[in-house]
């Protein structure tokens, strides 16, 4: 069965975390309305300064911009980054996955070239997978990339990529030789430049009246070769490594922590039973889904590939962030000043169905857990 | 110590927890051999606080014990062994000692008493937090909604405990530790069923309806572990009765899930009594009410994140490890 062992933050997590709720309150105003949703705000400015503190690429070498801390250091600081909502969305991406794919399989003059930027908080990554036909089926991609002279020349649609029209580079998942009887077979992850002649980048406005995800269009893009990240034709492998970093990170259970914070507020010092039971009810969940995802960093920190427990730990998490402002909004008073607690929930419920779409559907995290049971 | 106490316990567990003792205790036969096996091993006194052991590792056993629906009131016997402190004054060793409710301070009519009609001494604890010793007099048979005796017993001889343990709190974890033990077990059985039993020609596992049941269903038993290990590694700390709301709540919300799903993916077999399923589902279903039910354990902890303050929330939940 799955095992969850325990960890023990280090000492000196302690003081860096006081060391970032420090440079919070010093970067309130920054902050605006609190979201804990970790793509809900993109702010530059903000992304840079907490590149001065270090505190983006917290784990590389230092060779490349990074500071060699821990993963429970990295921890800490993401954690109260969303819990007090700041606007991270930036450099996310760059930080938790693009980086950590270079590092891992990209060529040295990549790692060169790309992380120190992506550490100072000047440099933004998007995710390149989905398209119009590709959802879940993420080995369907059409997305082709064509041999030429020094490199290769990519067209194609990718979709609901996320900041496309505010970040730099997106690292896409492309067709560089066809299937051959293995639909796994053949792909390639190149890193494109968002800036190149022939992207053309298209808003799609959300649900929730945003405009952060977006339609990308490759007409004939040229993409060098040394920006073909590992092996061509080893993507596959390479993306599905990478999901294990994505699945299982405090971003998976404190997308809705702002409307938390908001709804014991409302309760006031002394709340009725009911409503204490509800606020009891969120942190049983929370105290515990924070201990598994701490769990995972843990093996990650020794070098283990936890895919299994990662996605069990977004299936928990991202069905927790549906279930809190439900919770909340059931055990709502009919007294107090309502405004602040209704203007989060309603933000958040109107962002709520992404979180058991994005990084992975339930549906496929779900096969994913039902494979490491034995059942498939 | 922790690691060969539970290896040992599961040993005995393993050899004596068949279906058949299971259906024996229900009709009303204590386990002797079992309880004498224990007994043999020293773990009626392993939490004495001269046993060696930590109190913790009482409750890794206890969870062990909850794996095989131990049918036996191990988590009173140890703990009303620690409050009534040292051997027997009896000099009988295997006594079996056990624990109830007080419903009112000092009252003689205990509730709720495992096993109470095989008891020799018994340990009252009362919602207040106040803990007294007693000897059975009168003995009204009941049983909880798995069949475990929790029988009526009027006392004599009560006398108070001066104990400076959160005796509630620690029962509560007792059976949120032997849940998380029951929960492992009942994805075992709802694994293995699924990967045996066929229809349409392949076993039932190979449909994805079955296959997220039963995804769920881990994710839910692994969070319930988690909860409960948490809390056991709290236990004499500050925030140990906050731990316990934690376990208690999230096992308990668990518990529903997974008896549901795993009753569903053994069809009409696992609602036969020849099956052992019900064993584990019904003992997890009266165990999550015992000792407080989540409501009880989630106000205690959400009273004290709102006495906190809206601001203050973060910091409480994220200063536990």
């Amino acid at each position: 069965m799955l095992q969850f062992d325990p960890v023990r933050l280090p000492k000196g997590a302690e003081v860096l975390r006081h060391e970032v709720r420090d440079f919070l309150a010093a970067n309130v105003d920054r902050i605006g309305t609190p979201n804990s949703d970790f793509s809900s705000g993109h702010d530059a400015e903000f992304s840079a300064r907490l590149g001065q503190r270090g505190w983006i690429g917290m784990t590389w070498p230092k060779a490349y911009g990074g500071a060699e801390r821990s993963f429970f250091e990295r921890y800490v600081v993401t954690e109260e980054l969303l819990a007090a909502g700041a606007p991270v969305s930036a450099h996310w991406i760059a930080d938790r996955q693009s980086g950590p794919l270079l590092l891992g399989n990209g060529s040295e003059g990549q790692c060169a070239r790309y992380l120190p930027a992506i550490a100072q908080g000047r440099s933004f990554f998007s995710i390149g997978m989905s398209e119009p036909g590709t959802g879940s089926d993420l080995a369907s991609v059409r997305t082709a990339a064509k041999r030429v002279p020094g490199g290769w020349r990519v067209s194609g649609t990718k979709l609901w990529t996320t900041g496309a029209h505010l970040n730099h580079y997106m690292i896409a998942l492309v067709r560089t030789a066809p299937p051959d009887g293995n639909r796994h077979a053949g792909l390639s992850q190149l890193i494109i430049d968002l800036a190149a002649p022939g992207v053309a980048i298209r808003p799609i406005r959300n649900m929730a009246g945003g405009e952060d995800f977006n339609e990308v269009v490759f007409d004939d893009v040229f993409v060098a070769d040394a920006d073909v990240v590992g092996e061509p034709g080893n993507g596959w492998s390479q993306v599905t490594s990478e999901l294990g970093y994505e699945r299982s990170g405090p971003e998976r259970f404190l997308s809705a922590f702002r409307v938390y914070v908001e709804f014991v507020r409302l309760l006031g010092l002394d709340p009725g039973r009911f409503e204490a039971a509800a606020v009891g009810r969120i942190a049983a969940h929370l105290m515990t889904l924070r201990r598994m995802s701490m769990s995972v960093a843990g093996m990650l920190e020794n070098g283990k590939a936890p895919n299994v427990e990662a996605a069990l730990v977004k299936e928990l998490g991202n069905n927790f962030e549906k279930l809190l402002p439900e919770i909340a909004r059931a055990a709502m008073p009919i007294n107090g000043d309502q405004e602040r607690f209704r203007r989060t929930y309603a933000e958040t419920l109107l962002l709520s169905p992404s979180f058991t779409l994005r990084g992975g559907t339930r549906e496929i995290l779900r096969g994913v857990i039902a494979r490491g049971l034995g059942l498939r | 110590m922790e690691r060969m106490l539970v290896d040992a316990a599961e040993r005995i567990f393993r050899d004596q927890c068949s279906k058949a003792t299971l259906d024996a205790a229900e009709e009303g036969h204590f386990p002797v051999q079992l309880w004498q096996l224990l007994c043999e091993s020293g773990f009626q006194l392993m939490a004495q606080p001269d046993s060696g052991a930590e109190l913790a590792d009482v409750f890794a056993v206890l969870r062990v014990a909850g794996r095989f629906a131990a049918p036996l009131p191990l988590a009173e016997a140890l703990l009303a062994n620690r409050w009534l402190g040292g051997a027997d004054e009896d000099g009988v060793p295997d006594a079996l000692n056990t624990v109830g409710i007080v419903a009112q301070n000092a009252g003689r009519h205990w509730r709720a008493v495992p096993w109470g009609r095989a008891a020799r001494r018994i340990v009252g604890v009362a919602a207040d937090g106040g803990v007294f010793a007693g000897s059975p007099l009168a003995v009204v048979e009941a049983t909880n909604l798995a069949g475990e005796p929790r029988d009526q017993v009027e006392v004599r001889d009560v006398r108070p405990i001066h104990s400076a343990e959160p005796a509630h709190a620690l029962l509560a974890l007792a059976r949120a530790a032997q849940s998380a033990g029951a929960l492992d077990r009942v994805l075992e059985l709802g694994v293995g069923y699924a990967q045996e039993r066929e229809q349409f020609g392949r076993p039932i596992a190979r449909f994805q309806a079955v296959q997220h049941m039963l995804a769920m269903v881990a994710a839910e038993v692994a969070a319930a572990g988690r909860a409960a290990d948490a809390a056991i590694a709290a236990v004499g700390s500050e925030r140990f009765a906050f731990e316990v709301a934690v376990a208690k709540s999230r096992v308990g919300e668990a518990v529903g899930l997974v008896a549901e799903a795993v009753h569903q993916v053994h069809g009409a077999m696992g609602f036969t009594y020849e099956h052992q399923l019900h064993h584990f589902t019904r003992r997890l279903w009266a165990w999550r009410d015992e000792y407080g039910g989540e409501a009880h354990w989630q106000a205690l902890l959400g009273r004290r994140l709102c006495a906190l303050g809206a601001d203050q929330v973060w910091d409480f939940l994220a200063t536990s490890s």
